[in-house]
């Protein structure tokens, strides 16, 4: 069952089955529109066939004397009348084509969003942020060009084939021979310019991607480049992409220059109007019929150079559509287990020889560990070494590959999700902060939270200083329209956000750097604080945090290389001895400097 | 064909070269390939010619048919017709043919001599204008500006084209031939008009929708803390607002710029049936034949988009202007560094001397009033002081990125406008507080300093640093890859490969900006002892933040807006209280043992 968190009320069933249908089933959730765009579309192509049709009975009547100017006046208004329509039909075309269009924007991304609203937060621990977005924002967007011009310019060339060669049939079938040996022709050698067009335009595209990456990376590392005298080195890489594309572009315009398709329309034309006047000389149609046939050819001219851009626009709009369908149609294959178990938790944690592994590469091999309820553990190491995903099995962002993550002594598969997450709190590296008040952002969690519980949480956060020293103080709208906080600043609100929630197993992951003493003091006691009385998973490079916590682990590559109370390790571990080397004894001073011996001066 | 709808989001830009120097500049490099140029104009004014010659073909086919012709005089005009539209086609492969190579050696050159412009301006003028600015002048705005010849002989070619009809209809019937030209005018100021709102809707709603964006960004960022305190469905009405608003601003955008195609065919469909029946009188009275009749119609169609184009043409020119402005400013912008003379830099014994020195960086603010300090060869000094004290302007002049105005700054007692920049630099190493690498390996950073360095040599310095167990740590050594500007390793391995590469070089002197942010003990701990190793016989100006630097240093500056105010060792200078007591107090006093200890219980 498709496990759901968040539902509106009425909501559309789109088909999902593949990119091409679901995007069907989005232009046809208002089927007036398409219905309304193609009948549009093929009365704008008949009216202007029908101004050459007028226009070639006005030749007639003009060339055979005898004519009433009532009657010319009607030819010439007939022609209005035509121009009148095909403007009318062609401004109906355009205007339902770009309805259809941001209607599929629109509601594409509500989908979406409603969607992702709907996933677990298992799911969202797992997202990249950045590629959410750029299906929301980007993918959504191609949807839209897809049909406004995509279909619409499709929708238009393909009248514009139709229309005028059924035309030319109703004046004389064998007035189509010309045509239609032109469209086969047509559709030959179109097809070949396409294929040999396509590989080129990706190939420039690329490479001036390439071209300009190399460039930004130069211009970024500028001081590295002009420390190191590198200048004509960097010149030399950015030319030789350059040239590239250079050959390219060349090659793309020879391509571009040689456009059979127009020679094959100018043969066609003039041997469509010999043809034309052989059988006018034969008696068979009105040398008036030849001008309309010149002209409704004529009319074919137009498709052949917009075709190939509005199918890439519909390729385009169907690879974002599949890449938007992924995300809609992705499940997390943790289970919720509602009928799991039920209950406060008292926070002790016992990982039992957990390995994992993420996208192939294995990132925990065989960590074990025991955390009592209520105690403060530190996790150090590098990037890389597993930190995060460790904490990240506690909540079941992820599952173990084997061995087992308990909290009070259960496992926590056999926990009900909901029970589970309630009451276990990331406090995550990249702070997220909603624009509205501070007072909103604090009690974000927590329903009914009076002012006096904000300033409460505050206080023990250490943010209560600095929010009163805003003019409008928890009033203060954060965010573009408000005040930017610094790192310090967004993690105290963040903690006090979490003394409202209350959680029994605290995982704090801490990478804001120390700028200044004051702040520094400020941060450890709110630090210190939020890690009372429960059990707290601590990631942080704060030596001060890392010397009082009741249990360090000590990781690298994914394993744990030492773990225990900060004296013991200093005792028995030469990685953690070395962190803490800084304070014992100077060895060695630089030959040319004072004399040496001096002691650290604490 | 200059196209109506191009060009609607550039912004408006304050021009400052006049328009004629400008496009003698652009022709400027367009002169090598004048022989190129001169067969694409003539085989444009072939192309006009034949492409005006088809409908006249047609309409002389059309008069003939009056005089009871053969079969051959038939065949004879349609053959005429087929070879005008072969010559048309031909000459127009020419012209692609031959354009796209002289815009591609066009834009290649300029892009070269572009960059190798900005290559040789100084740190300042990077400090002045992003660097996403300026790497699109060198790759879009050259691009661009060829876009201005081709619209320009574009232009010329429709022009003539528009001419030779012209001409030939003048001579059928003058008066005709005069109200087909009225409705000119009326083209080109439907066009301009639609221009004007059409730009204006379109900047309009790009700014709109950039805040629109901004905002479903950050709805679609805070799911993650939504879920987690089950708040779903009021970020879910902000979002639905957001995005019902998203959507009226572009259909109303949209449905703009869609109006004017249309009611261009109506236009000239209107302009026909006014000729029709014009014209018919006059075939009437015996003054219009049935053919040249059918010619001034279909001439209605060969006017109208030209017309528009032109309308167009202004504008689009004037953008090109503007992008040929920017690469060109971008190329003239003049050094602020000067060097007054080019003497060889061959060894240095890395002694440092500032005389009275007087350095602004803008013109109103003065960082260094007169700032004198003598650093002597192999000594390690520590520079502190409080943001905006001057640190980094000293760290800079030593290395030559900015022009000072006043005062001396010797190297070994010579003055150092005198040297030749590329060699004096080779005995500079620069570790800078975020570290910039390349996308490569690894070992292609460190080398970056000696790119001759052999693979023993690069595995040499990575080694000395900390014992080599950074490399150890990393996924695959010296291969790793970096990433794009070192993403894939964190900013402690960054900064170990930084020291890398300056052990690689071996300076004779060292300026090292030390990074605030925190970076994990390990590393932390690889790095100190890097900088222990690299600090090592040479002179060393650091921008101390950690403690451990301070209390090694032989001796410490006490910078406070542009004066030194104090100097000694860190315990001479604790012991003085004042200035560096403070510092200590607000930079260095958590970093100490003793703050550890006392933070706990």
């Amino acid at each position: 069952m498709d496990a759901r968190e968040f539902s509106l009320e009425e909501e559309y069933g789109y088909n999902r089955a593949g990119p091409v249908r679901w995007i069907l089933s989005h232009a046809l959730r208002y089927p007036g529109l398409p219905i309304l765009l193609f009948l549009a579309a093929a009365g704008n192509n008949a009216a202007f066939s029908y101004v050459q049709v007028f226009v070639g009975r006005s030749f007639d009547l003009i060339t055979h004397p005898g004519w009433t100017q009532a009657a010319l006046l009607a030819a010439a208004l007939s022609i209005t009348a035509a121009a009148a329509s095909q403007g009318l039909t062609g401004l109906m075309r355009n205007y339902v084509a770009e309805f259809i269009a941001q209607l599929v924007e629109r509601d594409s991304r509500h989908e979406l969003y409603v969607s992702l609203l709907g996933k677990s937060q298992t799911f969202h621990g797992r997202q990249r942020i950045g590629d959410i977005m750029a299906r929301a924002t980007n993918d959504v967007h191609n949807l839209n060009f897809m049909f406004s011009p995509g279909v619409m310019l499709i929708a238009d060339s393909l009248f514009n084939l139709l229309i005028p060669i059924i035309l030319i049939g109703t004046i004389q079938p064998e007035l189509l021979l010309v045509p239609l040996v032109f469209l086969v022709l047509l559709v030959i050698t179109i097809r070949d310019y396409a294929r040999r067009l396509n590989p080129i335009s990706i190939a420039m595209r690329e490479q001036f991607g390439v071209m300009n990456a190399g460039l930004a990376e130069a211009i970024a590392g500028i001081e590295v480049v002009k420390a190191n005298v590198q200048e004509r080195h960097e010149w030399s890489k950015f030319t030789q992409n350059a040239r590239i594309y250079r050959d390219y572009f060349v090659r793309h315009g020879e391509i571009q220059a040689l456009y059979w398709p127009m020679l094959v329309f100018s043969l066609a034309w003039a041997v469509g109007l010999f043809h034309a006047l052989l059988i006018w000389q034969a008696g068979r149609i009105s040398l008036g019929q030849v001008v309309t046939f010149v002209g409704l050819m004529g009319a074919l001219r137009f498709p052949t150079f917009i075709s190939l851009f509005s199918f890439d626009l519909v390729q385009l709009g169907i690879a974002s559509a599949r890449r938007i369908l992924e995300l809609i149609n992705a499940r997390t294959e943790l289970d919720e287990n509602i009928g799991g178990i039920s209950q406060p938790i008292r926070g002790g944690v016992t990982f039992d020889h957990v390995r994992f592994s993420y996208s192939g590469k294995q990132v925990l091999r065989d960590v074990s560990f025991n955390a009592l309820p209520g105690e403060t553990i530190a996790i150090v190491g590098q990037t890389g070494s597993g930190k995060t995903s460790l904490t990240r099995l506690i909540n079941r962002i992820y599952d173990v590959e084997a061995g087992r993550v308990l909290v009070d002594g259960i496992d926590v598969r056999e926990w009900s999700m909901e029970s589970l997450r309630s009451q276990v709190s990331t406090i995550e590296q990249d702070i997220f902060l909603y624009s509205g008040t501070i007072a909103e952002n604090i009690s974000f969690g927590r329903e009914n939270a009076t002012q006096a519980m904000i300033e409460e949480a505050a206080r023990e956060a250490q943010a209560d200083e600095f929010i009163r020293s805003f003019s409008m103080g928890y009033q203060t709208e954060i965010g573009e329209r408000g005040v930017t906080l610094s790192g310090g600043q967004r993690q105290r609100i963040a903690i006090a956000r979490a003394f409202l929630t209350d959680p029994r197993i605290l995982i704090l992951d801490d990478s804001t750097s120390a700028i200044d003493s004051a702040t520094e003091d400020q941060i450890q006691r709110a630090m210190r604080r939020i890690s009372r009385q429960r059990t707290t998973f601590l990631i942080t490079h704060r030596l001060s945090q890392i010397r009082w916590a009741d249990r360090i682990l000590v990781l690298r590559r994914g394993e744990v290389v030492d773990q225990g109370a900060h004296h013991e390790l200093l005792t028995r571990s030469r990685d953690y001895r070395r962190i803490f080397a800084r304070y014992e004894k100077d060895e060695g001073r630089a030959p040319g400097g004072l004399a040496a011996g001096t002691a650290g001066a604490d | 064909m200059g196209f109506i709808l191009d060009g609607l989001e550039s912004e408006s830009y304050d021009r400052e070269y006049r328009d004629r120097d400008l496009f003698a500049r652009i022709l400027s490099y367009f002169r090598p390939f004048s022989r190129k140029v001169v067969l694409v104009a003539g085989v444009l004014a072939l192309n006009s010619i034949a492409g005006s010659g088809a409908p006249i073909a047609i309409s002389r086919a059309l008069d003939l048919a009056s005089t009871n012709p053969t079969l051959l005089t038939l065949a004879q005009v349609s053959a005429l017709v087929l070879i005008l539209g072969a010559i048309a086609w031909v000459s127009n492969l020419v012209h692609q043919w031959v354009s796209a190579r002289v815009v591609g050696d066009v834009v290649l050159k300029l892009r070269e001599d572009a960059l190798q412009a900005t290559l040789g301006h100084d740190i300042s003028f990077y400090e002045e204008h992003p660097s996403g600015k300026i790497v699109s002048r060198v790759t879009s705005d050259t691009q661009d500006f060829s876009d201005v010849v081709t619209l320009v002989v574009s232009l010329l070619s429709q022009i003539l084209l528009v001419g030779f009809l012209a001409v030939w209809l003048v001579r059928i019937n003058a008066a005709l031939t005069g109200l087909l030209l009225v409705m000119a005018p009326f083209a080109i100021v439907v066009a301009l008009s639609f221009r004007r709102v059409a730009r204006r809707v379109t900047q309009n709603a790009r700014r709109v929708t950039a805040k629109i964006n901004a905002q479903i960004q950050e709805s679609i960022s805070g799911i993650t803390v939504a879920k987690a305190f089950r708040k779903e469905r009021s970020i879910y009405n902000t979002f639905d607002q957001n995005n019902r608003q998203a959507f009226r601003v572009g259909l109303r955008r949209g449905l703009t710029l869609n109006t004017i195609f249309p009611i261009m065919g109506l236009s000239s469909g209107v302009g026909v049936a006014v000729l029709m029946y014009a014209g018919a009188l006059r075939v009437e009275t015996g003054g219009l034949s049935p053919g040249d009749w059918y010619l001034f119609m279909q001439a209605v169609g060969y006017f109208w988009f030209p017309l528009m184009s032109i309308a167009s043409f202004w504008s689009q020119f004037q953008d090109g202007l503007s992008a040929a402005e920017r690469v060109f400013a971008l190329i003239d912008a003049g050094p602020v560094v000067v060097q007054t003379a080019s003497e060889p830099v061959e060894r240095l014994a890395g002694g440092i001397e500032f005389r009275n020195m007087r350095f602004s960086y803008t013109e109103t603010e003065v960082v260094l009033p007169d700032y004198s300090l003598s650093i002597r060869p192999g000594e390690t000094l520590a520079l502190v002081g409080h943001t905006g004290a001057g640190k980094s302007s000293v760290a800079s002049l030593i290395a030559r990125f900015y022009e000072f105005q006043g005062g001396e700054l010797l190297i070994d007692g010579r003055d150092i406008r005198r040297f030749n920049l590329a060699e004096y630099r080779r005995h500079l190493g620069l570790v800078p507080q975020d570290p910039f690498l390349f996308s490569g390996s690894v070992g292609d950073n460190v080398r970056y300093a000696r790119l001759d360095a052999s693979d023993d040599e690069v595995r040499r310095a990575a080694m000395h640093i900390g014992g080599g167990d950074w490399l150890e740590d990393l996924p695959e050594g010296l291969e790793t890859q970096a990433g794009e500007r070192g993403s894939s390793l964190s900013m402690g391995q960054r900064q170990l490969v930084a020291l890398a590469r300056v052990l690689l070089k071996d300076p004779t002197i060292l300026i090292l900006d030390e990074a605030t942010a925190s970076v994990d003990p390990f590393t932390e701990a690889q790095i100190q002892e890097g900088l222990r190793e690299i600090m090592r016989d040479r002179t060393s100006v650091i921008i101390a933040h950690r403690l451990w630097t301070v209390q090694r240093a032989d001796r410490i500056v006490v910078m406070d807006h542009g004066r030194i105010i104090a100097e000694g060792t860190h315990d001479s200078l604790l012991a003085q209280g004042g200035h560096y007591a403070e510092l200590y107090n607000t930079y260095f006093r958590h970093q100490s043992l003793e703050y550890i200890e006392s933070v706990g219980g």
